[in-house]
């Protein structure tokens, strides 16, 4: 393949955005991580539902995992 | 096999031998004019020579010979040829293939063939400037100095232009530094003029001929080599490239004899000529974030200057350099990776200079670039600008990678400012490959938490608090009974904004089939509360008790709804009541619904604590 039939490469996801991303992506993350956290320690066992728990850890995990991966961009880590 | 084996053998045989069949200097061909300009006024030795070559014989020539003598080989940094056209308007660099010529194999001497596009026919003439740089070729002498002292140079080379052809006529141009010159061969017709020496004509020197020229002069320009570089490039497909370099930086001038005194070199002009205080790195226009540091941490004395074309780095390195001094520093920043990366699907091209400029007519010993790509390349392939040695591929690991990034590692020798060229690196990347990364951060979140799901599942305890236990599981039935009633509730909500909602449109069709849902609710709901309330019955009466009046409670408040929506659909609805009589029913049916609501809350209440 020849230089001259390529284009410029430009990432998925312009780097400008890469602080808005991660205080979105965080803040959000961070809520869930605090409502897992809450739920584990308030619920006894007689109270908590298992697909519950998972459910909010699925979507803490999802929203702080993200949210790190732009921070970590962000902060100059190009991972 | 064996047929194979053969094949392969007879190949490299014929090849090397079509390799090794000498090129012939021929004897028609001559030199009819030469200059030669060696400037001297750097660090490094640059040589210039422009032939006027004519064929004096019959048969056309279709290719001249150049050379390089033994002395000046080995330092040798870079050689190019050009072609001169001056009627058709310019210069045009020409290939140089490097052979060997008969007669001359057991020389030390460097022989290039140029082909000519045109062969050259009987009388005409051709015109070829051939440019050689040479490195580490000017000799400091003495080899010490003190600090006030000046440095100075000797340059060994030859008063005639070294060629495989007679030479008609010749002139040579030597550009100094400096217009102090201790000494110099004088081989008539010779003079120095301000910062230059001028030698010629000489007339009709023969192939091959020497007369050695000694010139001695005042230099003192920075003489910085580069003993070490490693640049390391790490390409990333969220937009960055990172570019660090680490540099060994040694002066190579006269060496300092005695001590360093700091106070004479700050006080006098004259003091420490040759040192180096500071040099000018530049990097690409587009660089950001750069850093100038070495081992014990960030070296301050450092500015940035940012310039439509390029970012200007002016180092000033911890101490000035002395002849034999030697620093070590990093120096690092950032590109865009549109600069550099280009891409047709998952086919990506890097193009990036091999090395890049440190300061001014730099020498560099020693050059191994890596070049990291992200995890998960294949099918890596290197196209060179010239000949770089690419060492085995190797791994590299950082954050958020599991096998490893693949390095591509060059590396070359005696590397000069001409060696600024890119190379292309091409290698597949499946796109999906970039979700790896935030993959891997949210497993393993997800784990931790998973992690915290079954801690908590865990008991550790010794003996059975029964009591506890007991309290717990109440606790947790109520619990369930409070968030049913909640729901029940909820549910009541909206069989009252039904039954308003019937009182001023009346729509009965559309009443009936939102109630359906509702009265589900309420069924399965009440349903749930009267199992928990078996439930709680032998474990806690008191409140078993107190969900029992709830039930009552609620089943009031059914019978009430179901009272209004009788007279609503049918009394009110088919307009069998006037507004008086209706007002009348209604207002105590909806003062009773409140009554029942109130009181259903202070169980709750009750049931909270």
């Amino acid at each position: 393949m020849d230089i001259e039939l390529m284009s410029r490469y430009v990432s998925p996801v312009n780097p400008a955005v890469f602080p808005h991303l991660t205080i979105v992506l965080l803040g959000i993350g961070i809520f869930f991580t605090a409502w897992f956290f809450v739920y584990e320690v308030t619920s006894t066992k007689y109270t908590r539902d298992v697909f519950k728990e998972l459910l909010v850890a699925l979507v803490a995990a999802i929203f702080s995992g993200m949210g790190m991966l732009f921070l970590m961009l962000w902060v100059g880590i190009y991972v | 096999m064996t047929g194979l084996r053969v094949a392969l053998v007879a190949l490299v045989f014929l090849c090397g031998s079509s390799l090794a069949a000498p090129d012939v200097i021929s004897p028609s061909l001559r030199v009819k004019q030469a200059d030669r300009l060696v400037d001297l006024a750097s660090q490094l030795v640059k040589i210039n020579t422009q032939m006027v070559f004519e064929n004096t014989g019959a048969e056309a020539a279709r290719y001249v010979i150049l050379v390089v003598d033994e002395a000046h080989t080995a330092s040798m940094a870079y050689i190019n040829a050009i072609l001169v056209e001056p009627n058709k308007g310019g210069v045009k660099p020409m290939k140089l293939v490097e052979t060997t010529v008969k007669g001359q194999e057991r020389s030390g001497h460097r022989f290039y063939r140029v082909d000519l596009k045109t062969p050259l026919s009987t009388g005409k003439t051709v015109t070829i400037t051939l440019e050689t740089i040479h490195s580490h070729l000017l000799e400091p002498f003495p080899k010490e100095i003190s600090q006030k002292e000046k440095q100075l140079i000797k340059y060994t080379g030859s008063h005639y232009i070294f060629s495989p052809y007679l030479v008609v006529k010749q002139k040579t141009t030597v550009n100094l530094s400096a217009r102090n010159v201790e000494s110099y061969t004088k081989l008539k017709p010779v003079s120095q003029a301000d910062q230059s020496l001028n030698y010629g004509p000489y007339e009709n020197i023969p192939a091959f001929s020497h007369d050695a020229m000694v010139i001695h002069c005042e230099n003192n320009t920075p003489f910085l080599t580069v003993r070490n570089l490693q640049r390391a490039i790490e390409v990333s497909h969220w937009g960055n490239i990172a570019i660090e370099e680490t540099v060994d930086l040694e002066h190579t001038g006269a060496i300092l004899k005695g001590s360093f005194s700091r106070f004479e070199f700050q006080r006098e002009s004259g003091s420490g000529l040759s040192s180096v205080k500071s040099f000018k790195t530049i990097l690409p226009a587009s660089a950001t974030d750069a850093y100038y540091r070495d081992d014990i941490g960030n070296i301050s004395t450092s500015n940035m200057r940012v310039m439509s074309d390029a970012v200007e780095l002016n180092l000033r390195p911890r101490f000035p350099l002395f002849g034999g001094w030697k620093t070590h520093y990093v120096i690092g920043y950032n590109v865009p990776s549109y600069e550099y990366l280009y891409n047709s699907g998952d086919n990506y091209i890097l193009k990036i200079r091999f090395i890049d400029h440190i300061f001014d007519d730099m020498i560099v010993d020693d050059a191994v670039t890596r070049i990291i790509l992200p995890e998960g390349c294949t099918n890596i392939k290197l196209k060179a600008p010239y000949a770089i040695n690419r060492l085995p591929d190797t791994l590299h690991f950082t954050y958020l990678d599991t096998k490893g990034r693949p390095v591509v590692v060059l590396h070359k020798t005696n590397l000069i400012e001409h060696h600024i060229q890119d190379v292309e690196i091409s290698y597949t990347f499946p796109r999906l490959l970039m979700l790896q990364e935030p993959l891997l951060l949210i497993i393993a979140l997800f784990l931790l938490f998973v992690l915290v799901i079954i801690y908590v599942r865990l008991d550790f305890s010794i003996n059975k608090d029964e009591a506890s236990e007991n309290r717990l599981r109440i606790a947790g039935l109520v619990d369930k009974v409070l968030s049913h009633q909640l729901k029940r509730m909820t549910a009541y909500d909206a069989y009252d904004d039904q039954l308003n909602k019937l009182r001023q449109i009346k729509d009965l069709n559309s009443f009936n089939s939102s109630l359906k849902s509702v009265t589900s609710d309420l069924k399965a709901e009440t349903q749930a509360i009267a199992d928990h309330q078996t439930k709680l019955k032998s474990d806690g009466p008191e409140l078993a008790e107190k969900v029992s009046e709830l039930q009552k409670l609620d089943k009031a408040l059914k019978e009430v709804l179901a009272q209004q929506q009788a007279l609503y659909v049918e009394k009110l609805v088919p307009g069998k009541i006037n507004r008086t009589a209706f007002l009348e029913v209604d207002g105590p049916l909806v003062k009773k619904k409140s009554d029942i609501r109130e009181k259903i809350s202070v169980v709750v209440k009750s049931l909270q604590h």
